[in-house]
């Protein structure tokens, strides 16, 4: 390496001190040289968060760092020296919700640190900011200059954060998840224009990340992070193609692979389970004095049907309108318009107690394995709730039910007397399936299941629900964000955007050859976990698509152009 | 895969009691109140005196000797009067709040529960109670009542059912709007099971800091309603009613109004501190 | 912004309307008959006379009509005479009511200038023993019922050192009932200034102003004091209400001439009319002052503001 930055060498990080002392991080070393990207990847507790907080002096109380970091001839361990922030390194963080101080304008935030490190006065530091934004890709940066954080999206927000750190010209950019929360559209754009900027400016990039695909896409070394140690570090193609550590084989493992299908389609000549047939929800926001101030179309004249033994895939962004049309069908959430019948019965018109045996049929499994089981309930009573309301079953024979329904879904019978926070997040979400098959539903609707859980954990949780689906014939709604978590479920996916499906069809036929144009965006964006494939600059995302009403492209391949 | 990262969480209501006795504030708090259950228990036997006899021993006398606390205008026995005013702080503290947590609990579950139209009526007069105030609430009630300790603690009571109806509605909200709590209702269950099994003992905890911090509300405020002459009447030994007395011999008999002032915030410190003990460990996330 | 203060305006309408709702039916809600009850106290009052209060009263018709007739004297800025003395009641309201707002308001003031630098302070130093330490003084500030502490500043104040006068209402004799108000409810707003700076604290917006390098006292005033100060604004609103229930009990311990003492007095004497005017205007109070609270909010808050 030609002219190294940052040169970590020895780097721990301590919870405490004394006998109780925790270790987070544990010797760490690394060289970072001006130009280079460098990924540090490991699931959450891994401790990748903590080495960069160590770096900007900004652990929390009670946690110090040991080691060295040489950094223009300076430790930034040694307590006795201000750690160069902003000037010499800048820090980007995963929620741009959050991020930026929302009682401030961004011109404020933008320009305050260039005038207190005496980098520009007041007017010289309000014309390189407008500069900036517009080089991080903001239209209209003038005004947006007097814009508030909440006047922004998700995306502007995180250019802004960029624009930010880069006004002080940092000599190195630590980001930390600084895609996570973003849909991929959005993330496929900060991407490129993270790494448009390493080109430009020659800044060191520190990426922090959880996800095989960026990685891949972006670095050019990565180092390998478990429970606070480095297990693996080299080249992004000597990690990918021949990962040394077991560790390292079971995340890349654990990657949905976008490259092979696993699900042979199924005929699907017979009679559909579920009919969805113009179904519509609008929300009101902000109602006052009886006049709704806005509307958002969540579900917008939907039609579908869902066949017995399928998985059918729901995949769109954030505010697609794909958890409302989950909602509406578990009815949880009432519809304005349409009607869905599930084996021959309206499932809209129902009330009452018809209703509450309906429900039998459609059972639902949550994106958040923390809030969907009750605290106070042990996990063999949530279990065997549905079996107490839906069955006539003996207490014994429920508690039977309940020791297999645990063993089903790779838990222990004795596990029933516990409760949900003796568990982990990934067991969590193996009794919220218990919980789901154990009356014996005709469709599940998992909204999300696997998103709120690490690489290896969602593997897991995937595995067991294709196990269920081909040993008790389960159907299934899998609501996702993710094509190839989706791509390696689903026999069909249907697209949505806006709360319209824009596409629909057999899963290869949608992957291999995507009609409408926001299909393809998706598809592009998504970051595939192979650095031999490493792409140049994407067409970036069109605002606004077709959404006519769906044609039939090819047989059983529906499109809305 | 030994995945490390999937480990449980450790929080959740489970400890409950060994984080409380941890906490300072609990202890204290729980010290405090302890102590306050037990002089009202036994204040028959506590009580060197009868706290209502007068002229025991003379007036005025001031505390030490025979009189520990004191005596006062009519020569009544100060320690014995304190000790059977802690029956009615303690009384006044539990009745007024059973009626304020139990109608407002009512109110904010049925209105989170049902929500729709009968959410939109009872949030509304809440809301509008709630702006009229605790103290115009009990006033207004007092004045139609007429001045007794009794009217002094329903208008306390009907006073707190907003500010109860409101953090019940809210706790409670949070919880429906909880997967699990859909997965129940996804499995069929209907309005009782939903109420009863998951609703209240996850709404509960809170409500118990809330009531727990909301006695030593109720007993100022009726110890306020005292002290202005519209609660407790002569002979009652009320704190807040001895407090008023006090004022005329202020220069005189100084420990008439020092001793039942303490008595009153020292119980209503514990109810305070132990709430606050409550609240830290039911909650662990929740900072000191 | 114009749509969250209206719907704030039509809220406190609603309330004012249910006020004068309730005003009307509360003379209904007295057991026995009122007008007995009135002049139970005083002697010599004849079964004409008690029948002819009645009928001043529209007592003999029906609560609808009541209520109509008491809207139509309202209007008219109406709210009928005193028992005792039949002096109009609102003038009686009015010449007291600027005692009272004037106490409350300089309660308030106090309350904010020591609470909310106390809080802040405890926040800065979180967990360390200036933050325990003022943490207990608040838990025990709270504690403390304001009629005790009223008595007490009177002992030490008036009585044992002479400063300050015992009772009436010049500029100096408002010192120790302000100060008496302000004390109790400073706990409050130390408690809830710091629980807020800390929430702000612990937000990422401000590792990210650490993150900028930004000295800390840069961070503090200009990102956690702004956005930390936003929710003890919001509680402003209903700590006046606070203050003006405390003022009941405070005038009357330093004989302050305002409408709580005033209202005491009306519900010894039973002078129903006083009681009503009295409740109508103290929520016509709380609500106007909740409103511009609300207002203050919406201009401070961007995310209102901009809406």
């Amino acid at each position: 390496m030609s002219s190294v930055l940052l040169s970590v060498r020895d780097l721990s990080v301590t919870h405490g001190s004394g006998t109780r002392a925790v270790p987070l991080v544990h010797s760490v070393n690394f060289d970072l040289a001006r130009g280079q990207i460098l990924s540090i990847v490991g699931e959450s507790g891994s401790g990748k968060s903590m080495t960069s907080k160590a770096l900007m002096g900004l652990l929390p109380p009670n946690v110090t760092a040991t080691g060295e970091a040489q950094f223009r001839g300076a430790n930034l361990l040694d307590k006795n020296i201000a750690p160069p922030r902003g000037t010499g390194i800048g820090l980007i963080f995963q929620e741009p919700m959050t991020a930026l101080t929302p009682v401030l304008t961004i011109g404020m935030q933008l320009t305050e640190a260039m005038v207190v490190h005496g980098l520009a006065d007041a007017r010289d530091a309000k014309a390189r900011a407008i500069q900036m934004l517009e080089r991080v890709g903001i239209p209209n940066p003038k005004q947006r200059m007097t814009q508030y954080p909440h006047e922004l999206s998700g995306g502007m927000r995180q250019r802004v954060m960029i624009a930010m750190m880069m006004l002080l010209e940092p000599d190195i950019l630590i980001a930390d998840e600084p895609t996570t929360a973003l849909d991929v559209t959005v993330q496929a754009q900060i991407l490129d224009l993270l790494r448009d900027i390493v080109r430009d400016t020659d800044v060191g990039l520190i990426l922090i990340t959880h996800d095989m695909g960026v990685v891949a896409e972006m670095a050019e070394d990565v180092m390998v992070m478990k429970a606070g140690r480095v297990v693996e570090a080299g080249s992004v193609h000597q990690i990918f193609q021949a990962p040394g550590d077991a560790y390292t084989r079971a995340l890349l493992d654990a990657v949905p692979s976008v490259e092979t299908a696993s699900v042979d389609s199924k005929p699907t000549d017979s009679q559909a389970l579920l009919s969805i047939r113009h179904l519509s929800k609008t929300f009101s926001g902000g109602r006052a004095f009886g006049i709704a101030a806005s509307v958002t179309r969540a579900v917008d004249d939907v039609s579908l049907d869902i066949m017995p033994g399928e998985t059918l895939a729901l995949v769109g962004e954030s505010g697609s309108g794909k958890s409302t049309l989950g909602r509406i069908l578990a009815r949880l959430t009432k519809a304005d318009k349409g009607n869905v019948t599930l084996a021959g019965t309206d499932l809209l018109s129902l009330e009452g107690a018809p209703l509450r045996q309906e429900r039998r049929k459609i059972q639902m499994i949550f994106q958040d394995p923390y809030a969907s089981l009750d605290p106070r309930q042990s996990v063999g009573a949530a279990i065997a709730e549905p079996i107490k309301i839906q069955t006539t079953l003996s207490k014994a024979d429920r508690a039977k039910r309940v020791a297999q329904l645990l063993s089903r879904v790779g838990l222990t019978p004795d596990m029933a007397s516990r409760f949900p926070h003796e568990f982990s997040g990934g067991q969590r979400q193996r009794v919220s399936i218990a919980r789901a098959i154990a009356a014996g539903p005709e469709l599940i609707i998992a909204d999300e299941p696997t998103s709120a859980l690490d690489v290896s954990i969602q593997a897991q949780i995937l595995d067991l629900l294709s196990d269920l689906k081909s040993e008790n014939g389960l159907t299934m709604l899998f609501i996702s964000h993710d094509l190839a978590v989706v791509r390696q479920v689903a026999d069909r996916i249907a697209v949505m955007r806006a709360g319209r499906i824009l596409e629909f069809g057999p899963t290869e036929a949608v992957w291999a050859s995507p009609r409408h144009p926001y299909t393809k965006a998706l598809i592009d964006a998504a970051p595939v976990p192979d650095p031999s494939r490493k792409r140049s600059a994407r067409a970036h995302a069109l605002d606004t698509f077709p959404m006519t009403p769906l044609i039939e492209a090819a047989p059983g391949h529906w499109v809305a152009l | 895969m030994g995945i490390l990262s999937d480990v449980p969480t450790r929080s959740a209501p489970h400890g409950f009691w060994r984080r409380l006795l941890r906490s300072p504030n609990g202890v204290v708090g729980l010290t405090i109140v302890l102590g306050l259950v037990f002089c009202a228990m036994f204040a028959e036997v506590l009580a060197p005196h009868n706290p209502s006899k007068m002229g025991t021993g003379g007036r005025f006398l001031p505390p030490g000797g025979d009189f520990f606390l004191g005596t006062d205008e009519f020569g009544r026995d100060m320690l014995s009067r304190i000790l059977h005013g802690s029956r009615i702080t303690l009384l006044v503290g539990a009745v007024a709040v059973g009626i304020s947590l139990t109608t407002g609990m009512l109110v904010g579950m049925i209105a989170a529960f049902w929500r729709g139209w009968v959410e939109a009526v009872l949030m509304r007069s809440t809301d509008v109670l709630f702006s009229f105030t605790e103290t115009l609430i009990a006033l207004s009630f007092v004045a139609v009542l007429g001045p007794s300790l009794q009217n002094a603690v329903i208008a306390v009571g009907v006073a707190g059912i907003p500010f109860y109806a409101r953090t019940c509605y809210s706790a409670a909200l949070v919880e429906t709007s909880k997967p699990y709590f859909e997965a129940s209702i996804a499995a069929g269950a209907g309005p009782a099971r939903l109420v009863f099994v998951h609703l209240l003992p996850n709404v509960l905890p809170t409500m118990i800091v809330v009531a727990t911090l909301g006695v030593s509300t109720a007993i100022l405020a009726a110890a306020g309603l005292s002290f202005l002459g519209l609660g407790a009447q002569p002979p009652t030994s009320e704190w807040g009613y001895m407090l008023a007395g006090s004022r005329d011999y202020i220069n005189r008999a100084p420990w008439l109004m020092t001793i039942p002032g303490l008595a009153i915030a020292i119980t209503v410190l514990g109810f305070n501190l132990l709430g606050d003990g409550l609240r830290t460990s039911l909650d662990p996330v929740e900072r000191r | 912004m114009w749509r969250f203060i209206g719907t704030r305006v039509a809220m406190g309408a609603l309330t004012i309307w249910v006020t004068t709702m309730l005003v009307t039916l509360l003379i209904h809600a007295v057991p026995g008959d009122p007008v007995q009850i009135m002049y139970a106290q005083s002697q010599g009052t004849t079964p004409e006379q008690i029948e002819q209060v009645r009928r001043s009263l529209g007592l003999d018709r029906s609560i609808p009509v009541q209520y109509l007739m008491y809207l139509e004297r309202l209007f008219q800025g109406d709210l009928g005479n005193t028992i005792r003395g039949g002096q109009p009641v609102l003038e009686v309201i009015m010449q007291r009511l600027p005692n009272t707002l004037v106490l409350a308001v300089a309660s308030m003031f106090i309350a904010i200038v020591i609470g909310v630098p106390i809080g802040f302070l405890a926040a800065y130093r979180e967990g360390t023993i200036v933050d325990i330490g003022l943490m207990v003084l608040a838990i025990a500030g709270i504690s403390m019922p304001h009629f005790w502490l009223g008595l007490m500043l009177l002992f030490f104040f008036a009585l044992e050192l002479g400063w300050l006068p015992v009772s009436g209402n010049g500029p100096m004799n408002l010192i120790l009932p302000a100060l008496t108000l302000g004390l109790s409810n400073a706990a409050i707003f130390a408690r809830l200034t710091r629980s807020s700076m800390i929430d702000v604290m612990n937000q990422d917006f401000v590792q990210t102003a650490f993150a900028k390098g930004l000295p800390k006292a840069i961070v503090l005033r200009r990102h956690v004091l702004r956005a930390g100060l936003l929710p003890v604004v919001t509680m402003m609103g209903l700590q006046f209400a606070f203050m003006m229930g405390g003022a009941i009990v405070v005038e009357n311990i330093f004989s302050w001439n305002g409408v709580g003492r005033m209202a005491v007095e009306a519900i010894f004497q039973r002078d129903y009319p006083i009681i009503q005017g009295f409740i109508l205007t103290f929520s016509v109070v709380v609500v106007v002052v909740a409103i511009a609270v609300d207002a203050l909010y919406a201009v401070l808050d961007p995310r209102i503001r901009r809406a």
